[in-house]
């Protein structure tokens, strides 16, 4: 894993393949266009900003 | 307790410290973090740093470890983006806003956990323990670096005067080791390897809990 080879502002692949969701510990889907990791157990939208994901549930997306 | 904290209380103390934070605390706290960071990377290579702020230990892993680092506040880990890119750290695997107590990474996930001056600041410091040993594997360490309060004595009177100061700085002096002690000794999947005094002056103190193997202990499945 090394920070140096990608574009400033994206994250590591190998950090997104290990998160997973703070509150249900399921598996989340990267959603790249949008930067968002979405947990559907817990219906939440994690945020990505400028290549950190803020895995807080306060900060997250509501789903549908 | 005392006043006791809260999230929102520390992500508004530390965006404050954020700027100054390093300028304040590098000097007097940089042993306990390259203590901390030394006594990981034993366990292996794959290391969680837990509250890593500013990023300031990042510099004593070595290039083989591969290192995540997580904190409640981002303006503090924007500065350790900063850091990292400045200094070119390939060990570094990436940065999350994370609360403690509420890890988004699987059981077992790394073979060391470093939590360095953050077990006295966090609002639940034994939901976040619990936390820090299920990330880490059977085997691997949490290694701890606080100022662990007396539990008597005049000293222990100074900290409970400072535990009612704790809101306006963001942290709380007064931790006794009883409550770590308590929290080990009703984990039967986890042992007190080390503990030790750290400079400057003993006032910091290293601690090492060990998750057992699952020969010698089952890890209790979460609720």
């Amino acid at each position: 894993m090394t920070t140096s080879e990608r574009p400033s502002g994206s994250v590591d692949p190998k950090l997104l393949e290990i998160l997973v969701c703070p509150l249900t510990k399921a598996p989340l889907e990267y959603d790249a266009e949008r930067q968002e990791l979405i947990s559907r157990a817990a219906k939440l939208a994690y945020p990505i900003r400028d290549g950190i994901p803020i895995m807080l549930p306060e900060e997250a997306r509501p789903l549908e | 307790m005392g006043a006791d904290l809260d999230n929102t209380t520390v992500e508004k103390a530390y965006a404050r410290w954020a700027p100054v934070y390093d300028l304040v605390f590098d000097k007097v706290m940089a042993a306990g973090r390259r203590a901390a960071v030394e006594a990981a990377m034993r366990a292996g290579r794959r290391v969680l740093d837990v509250g890593v702020g500013t990023g300031l230990e990042l510099r004593y892993f070595h290039d083989s470890a591969e290192v995540v680092g997580v904190d409640l506040s981002e303006p503090m880990l924007r500065k350790a983006q900063e850091r990292i890119r400045a200094g070119g750290m390939r060990h570094i695997a990436g940065l999350c806003v994370m609360d403690a107590a509420r890890l988004a990474f699987p059981d077992e996930t790394f073979d060391a956990v470093i939590a360095p001056y953050v077990i006295t600041v966090v609002p639940h410091p034994e939901a976040s323990l619990d936390e820090l040993i299920r990330v880490v594997r059977r085997g691997g360490d949490v290694v701890l670096v606080n100022h662990i309060g007396a539990d008597r004595g005049p000293r222990a009177v100074l900290e409970r005067w400072l535990a009612r100061q704790t809101r306006h700085i963001g942290w709380r002096p007064e931790f006794p080791w009883s409550r770590i002690e308590a929290w080990c000794a009703s984990r039967p999947h986890v042992e007190l390897a080390e503990r030790r005094a750290v400079p400057p002056f003993g006032l910091f103190t290293l601690v090492r809990l060990r998750k057992r193997r699952a020969d010698m202990a089952p890890v209790p499945q979460a609720a």
